[in-house]
């Protein structure tokens, strides 16, 4: 009797939990894959018609070589945040409490600026005779300034000044958890420093090490506004094609549709994540 | 408690009964002009002289969009804005649903002014509905100090000394339109082989992009991040205020068009005022006002002369210009539209690479 009572009391402060869950994530997620379906009218909006054509277009090879791009993008990106955040993390772990403190300080502080502001400082440093030509000219390595800006490369170190923090995170909460007296154990049996590092370290920290991959290889497949800023709009990720069907062609179908196929890529990552690491949770989510 | 409620209440309303008398006895009761459009479209003291001449309050309110104005107007049911300024294939949509009401021309006494060239096009063709505002055209623009040959028209910007120096529009009509110009065909064809064929001659031009961007596209060519610009004529004004040395070339090809113009609601509130704002702006001194603040060019005849001489290059067109070199971009079929995406993402995929 008096456990009813108490998972009623339960479900009553879960209650705007679920609200919230089924009004702002449940409706509108619907809405985008029954929108996937429809079709597009001939001026303005959409008709009420059921089709797969959504779909069947996005098999087309240029739609498909987007997503290619994308995912190349995301991986070369995730690639090189995995060898910047993962010693950082790991090395952030080992400090004492106070040089934690102030490190993390300096990690959050430019989170204080608004993103958009801190890419075109990316702008300032890149563009024709800007700060880096300036440099480069100064130390007589360069005698003409350079097209930085506006190339692929301005377009990585974007992505990867933009996420760099989330695998540092994942992995610095994976390692600080770690206990260290394991590392002394297998040193104490006789495995070299790098030995115990694949062996124990490693084993130990991949579930934030994964966790970071999952946190930044995803949004680098839609934060198409780097591209845009600083790649000049040339390197076309998912998200801008389907910013471009909605804003551009008003073909909001198609859009749905691409969101839909980008979601299920997304979703099957993480399965895979979970398999991977058996952890349920991402690591490293403040 | 509630008492005090219902004195404040009561004191209020015979305030309101008091207030009201007082207008109504001394002149005609209070006009409104309810103004829907862009922000900053209009410099304050042609609102304000307007309001002193006629009595009538503008009440300014904004969209960001073409397809938010519209999106109001149709929950409004074609009410609660008595004038609306927007893009030309909006009004397109707005007239075919209903929402716009016919212009009273005897009202309009200064219509006459309005610039031939910008009438009778394909949202209003009897030009019974609107009236144009500020229309743009896209240019070219490029600086001779960093371009060594000299641009004529589309055509030119294929040349191989600009690799890597090109920056343009990010609107597919528009640039598989300047494709389909280069060979001959219409902005607005619904064949979609010949949108094809104008997506493989793009291709050849990808090595010479360096940027694709809608706005503030003048600040890279003013830096010198670019040579050469296709932009729109807000930034051609920018830019050529910044820099009068850069060239600005009308295509041999021909040019595209697009119109703001202005129109009422079918159920305006006050159809009246909106009449006498429209004539009000025609008037060829306040236009040349509108047209120096708006940075767009002027479809009014009678105010081009008036426009300064500063202003006078990008404000106007050059005067060979006729109906014919002029084309403006309409709405397309459905498969054409899905074409000419097509054509413009494998574009984008070739400018990356």
């Amino acid at each position: 009797m008096k456990q009813a009572k108490a998972s009623k009391k339960y479900w009553a402060t879960l209650l705007p939990l679920y609200l919230f869950t089924i009004l702002f994530v449940g409706a509108p997620l619907l809405y985008m894959v029954v929108l996937s379906f429809l079709q597009r009218a001939e001026s303005w909006g959409v008709t009420s018609q059921f089709t797969l054509q959504n779909y069947i277009q996005i098999l087309q090879p240029v739609y498909l070589s987007t997503f290619a791009d994308s995912l190349k993008l995301a991986l070369i990106s995730t690639t090189i945040i995995v060898f910047i955040g993962y010693p950082f993390g790991y090395f952030m772990a080992k400090l004492s409490p106070k040089g934690k403190q102030r490190m993390m300080l300096a990690l959050m502080v430019p989170f204080w600026t608004n993103s958009l502001i801190r890419l075109y400082g990316w702008i300032i440093i890149f563009r024709a005779n800007g700060t880096l030509d300036q440099l480069l000219m100064g130390l007589h390595i360069t005698d003409s300034p350079l097209k930085l800006l506006y190339t692929y490369p301005a377009v990585v170190v974007g992505m990867v000044y933009a996420l760099l923090q989330f695998m540092i995170f994942a992995v610095y909460s994976s390692a600080e958890k770690m206990d260290w007296s394991l590392v002394e154990a297998a040193r104490d049996l006789g495995a070299s420093p790098a030995k115990a590092f694949f062996t124990v370290t490693l084993k130990l920290t991949l579930p934030g090490l994964l966790s970071g991959i999952i946190l930044t290889f995803i949004p680098s497949m839609g934060l198409f506004f780097i591209a845009d800023i600083l790649g000049g709009n040339k390197v076309v990720l998912v998200g801008s094609l389907i910013q471009d069907q909605l804003v551009k062609a008003h073909n909001t179908p198609f859009a749905a549709a691409l969101a839909v196929v980008l979601m299920i890529m997304t979703t099957l990552m993480i399965a895979l994540y979970r398999k991977i690491s058996g952890v349920r949770d991402l690591e490293g989510l403040l | 408690m509630k008492k005090a409620v219902a004195f404040a209440l009561s004191a209020a309303m015979a305030a309101g009964i008091f207030a009201g008398c007082g207008s109504s006895s001394n002149q005609q009761p209070k006009q409104e002009l309810n103004l829907f459009t862009w922000m900053g479209m209009f410099p304050d003291e042609v609102l304000e002289s307007f309001q002193k001449e006629t009595g009538i309050t503008v009440n300014y309110s904004s969209f960001d969009t073409d397809e938010t104005m519209l999106q109001k107007l149709s929950q409004a049911k074609g009410g609660d804005y008595d004038l609306i300024i927007a893009d030309d294939y909006i009004i397109q949509t707005a007239i075919e649903q209903g929402l716009v009401a016919k212009l009273d021309k005897e009202k309009l006494t200064n219509l006459d002014n309005v610039n031939p060239i910008y009438q009778s096009q394909f949202y209003d063709p009897d030009n019974s509905y609107t009236v144009p505002y500020g229309a743009g055209v896209q240019t070219i623009v490029y600086n001779p100090e960093t371009v060594n040959f000299e641009i004529t028209g589309y055509e030119d910007l294929w040349n191989a000394a600009l690799e890597d120096n090109l920056a343009i529009i990010g609107n597919y009509r528009v640039i598989n339109g300047m494709a389909l110009k280069t060979m001959g065909e219409s902005y607005n064809t619904n064949d979609v082989a010949k949108i094809e064929a104008a997506g493989q001659k793009l291709l050849e031009l990808a090595p010479n992009i360096r940027l694709i961007k809608d706005e503030n596209t003048q600040d890279d060519l003013i830096s010198g991040e670019v040579g050469a610009a296709i932009m729109y004529t807000s930034q051609v004004t920018l830019a050529k205020m910044a820099n009068p040395d850069l060239k600005v070339v009308f295509p041999k090809e021909g040019i595209g068009l697009g119109i703001m113009a202005q129109f009422i609601p079918s159920q305006a509130p006050n159809p009246d005022a909106a009449h006498q704002f429209i004539n009000y702006i025609l008037q060829p001194e306040v236009a040349k006002q509108c047209f120096e603040h708006l940075g767009y060019y002027s479809t009014n005849k009678a105010a081009d002369e008036l426009i300064s001489e500063e202003y006078k290059e990008f404000l106007t067109l050059p005067d060979n210009f006729t109906a014919d070199s002029t084309e403006m971009i309409a709405p397309i079929s459905a498969e054409a539209e899905e074409a000419h995406v097509k054509v413009w993402t494998e574009f984008k995929n070739a400018c990356g690479q």
